[in-house]
């Protein structure tokens, strides 16, 4: 199986939006999806720092969480009424993967006609301290700025 | 009563937002879900949405086909 930026986005990623309800990809469904490319080198990485996709879900959920708590609303996660998803429905890219993705090109070193791989994608996502993923990392106690550094670094080492 | 949000923390504020909409989309899915599986007709829960009967239709009628939910025609 090939592991460009296509294959991530279009199978597995896309695969989290509609798990998640989501009518749109967002970053932190690209981030389920590169940890879920267990042979990876990225994958490798999260899961290093304790980042499996089990504890990627538990972070957004506790990031969901505690933000609802900011406006004074107390839910449990596990306790919210479920909808069955639509297996059919094809979310589009959001507009967090649209600035990961660019942010992803823009990496050093630069991108040669090569495609992007799952670690210049990680290296994009880890590049912004705002937005859900970066709340959830460090709800997880995951330190965002020093994991995107060993990401840049293997990318500059090779790793795609 | 405390203030809703902190005034110096406007990043833990605009994620409130997100969280809400978040929320508020995952109820209306489930919350459709149910009251079509209870036998509602699309006018019914269009009006306590306030939203037109073909505006809720086309936000879940196919969701909901898919799920097996017997809809009525109306």
């Amino acid at each position: 199986m090939s592991t460009d930026v296509r294959s991530i986005l279009v199978r597995s990623a896309r695969a989290e939006a509609r798990r998640d309800g989501s009518r749109t990809i967002e970053a932190e469904h690209v981030l389920l999806a590169l940890a879920g490319l267990h042979d990876s080198a990225a994958a490798q990485l999260l899961a290093e720092v304790g980042l499996t996709e089990d504890a990627i879900r538990t972070a957004l959920n506790r990031e969901w969480e505690q933000s609802l708590a900011v406006a004074g609303i107390a839910v449990r996660m596990g306790l919210l009424p479920e909808a069955t998803p639509e297996q059919g429905r094809d979310p589009h890219i959001g507009e967090s993967t649209k600035l990961l993705l660019h942010r992803a090109m823009d990496a050093a070193p630069k991108l040669g006609g090569g495609r992007i791989g799952p670690m210049r994608m990680l290296v994009g996502l880890l590049a912004t301290e705002r937005g859900r993923v970066a709340r959830a990392l460090e709800a997880a106690g995951v330190d965002r700025a020093a994991l995107r550094t060993r990401a840049a670094e293997a990318l500059a080492a090779g790793a795609r | 009563m405390t203030e809703l949000v902190d005034p110096e923390d406007p990043a833990a504020g605009l994620a409130a937002v997100v969280a809400l909409r978040r929320l508020a989309d995952r109820l209306e899915d489930s919350q459709v879900e149910r009251a079509m599986r209870s036998g509602w007709s699309w006018a019914e829960v269009a009006e306590v949405l306030g939203v037109t009967r073909q505006a809720v239709h086309k936000k879940h009628a196919r969701r909901l086909l898919a799920a097996g939910v017997a809809l009525r025609r109306r």
